[in-house]
């Protein structure tokens, strides 16, 4: 029994999007100490998933806190929730570990990505809170067997073999409910301009 | 400029998960970088990318994990902004598209009358199948079929094929059902990044013309 241990209630989105404000502005650490308690156990989870042993998914996850900390200032609400922006963090240190046996570490350096260029609108903030909800509402409103597929492309290397595998169904019926899942999607999600 | 011929939804996923091979992605990021409409979707795949990182059960974490990081980021250096040695290529007669600023281009080699390429290095991937080619107004370029997907993203001047015309900021995506012969525009050269995914190679009078040259 562990009482003494309360539940901590994850913080919201907004929350999540002021704490990496407070770390950009102040290097507030305890606004650090929070991010991390949030996405560092998830980072890992995620990546453990994607196929890393225990050990090495540490060692990316830390890389990817590293990197939350030092490009803070570069997070942009008007372009990416706080959670989206933590995922493209682990995507691409994983891609550059993966990579990294021929390869410089570009750990320092800024992904032109990263440069702000104008200070997020309200606009932008706003449609990107809507962009948020808008694929949680999609993801739940797929059919289940759809949503796993999306969900396991997002963690396998080689998507439709490997999904083949671990689901026990034929490459042809992963292809087609991958088409599915995604002319479902752009349907749900369609607000193009 | 309208864009007519874009990323299909899968490959746009495949960017977001970050299983898209180094040539493909860069031809795609030279699209998403002058579309909208695919920076928009390529958005929607990512935040997709962020719901799942939140959805995932949390694990545990070595219990010294967070000191470790602490003490690394005490002794980490400021962050540096990308050295950003302007490429230039005046013999390749084009302004290359940001996403292709940190790749190693080389200049334009004879592939053919009228015909040229030049190869692209990717840092990090050296062996990524991507390159520019080059066709004069008029060129018909040799039919050809691929083993799996090419994607040609269209830099300057237009092309066409039986399926279609492809202009400035067009990519198009060819899957192995497909067997064209492009021929480039009237008005003027026509400039194109290609990659083919993979082990992917071409067939017909194009893949014997590269192969030896290009290594494709």
């Amino acid at each position: 029994m562990n009482e003494a241990r309360q539940k901590e209630v994850p913080p919201s989105p907004e929350e999540l999007t002021s704490l990496i404000d407070a770390v950009a502005r102040e290097q507030d650490r305890n606004a650090f100490a929070r991010l991390f308690g949030y996405f560092a156990p998830r980072v890992k989870s995620f990546l453990m998933r994607s196929g890393l042993a225990d050990f090495a998914a540490e060692e990316v996850t830390q890389e990817v806190m590293i990197a939350v900390w030092r490009k803070a200032s570069y997070f942009d609400p008007g372009k990416a929730g706080a959670s989206t922006w933590v995922f493209t963090i682990a995507r691409n240190q994983r891609i550059d570990r993966l990579r990294r046996t021929q390869s410089r570490t570009t750990d320092h350096l800024l992904d032109p990505s990263d440069e702000p260029d104008m200070p997020p609108s309200g606009e932008d903030i706003t449609i990107t809170a809507e962009r948020e909800e808008g694929v949680r509402k999609a993801l739940a409103t797929l059919p289940s067997e759809q949503a796993t597929i999306v969900r396991l492309s997002f963690f396998a290397e080689k998507p439709h073999a490997e999904i083949a595998r671990e689901l026990g169904i034929p490459l042809g019926t992963v292809k087609s409910r991958v088409r599915l899942a995604l002319n479902r999607l752009r349907a749900l999600l369609d607000n193009d301009i | 400029m309208t864009i007519n011929h874009h990323p299909s939804d899968e490959t746009l996923m495949r960017m977001a998960t970050g299983t898209l091979s180094a040539g493909p992605a860069l031809v795609v990021s030279v699209h998403i970088e002058g579309c909208a409409v695919c920076r928009n979707r390529m958005a929607n795949f990512e935040a997709i990318g962020g719901a799942i990182l939140d959805e995932m059960p949390p694990v545990p974490l070595a219990a010294d994990l967070f000191g470790r990081t602490m003490e690394r980021l005490e002794a980490a250096q400021p962050l540096q902004a990308r050295d950003r040695p302007t490429i230039k290529h005046p013999e390749l007669g084009l302004k290359l598209p940001r996403a292709m600023q940190d790749c190693e281009v080389g200049p334009w080699k004879w592939l053919g009358p009228g015909f040229q390429w030049s190869k692209v290095k990717i840092a990090g991937n050296p062996d990524a199948k991507v390159m520019l080619l080059k066709g004069r107004a008029g060129l018909h370029l040799p039919a050809h079929g691929h083993t799996g997907l090419e994607f040609m993203q269209i830099l300057s001047g237009s092309l066409s094929d039986e399926r279609g015309q492809y202009f400035p900021g067009d990519l198009d995506e060819a899957g192995d059902d497909v067997d064209h012969r492009p021929v480039v525009g009237q008005e003027s050269d026509c400039i194109c990044l290609a990659a083919l995914e993979g082990d992917t190679r071409l067939h017909g009078l194009l893949g014997r013309l590269l192969r030896p040259i290009v290594g494709f």
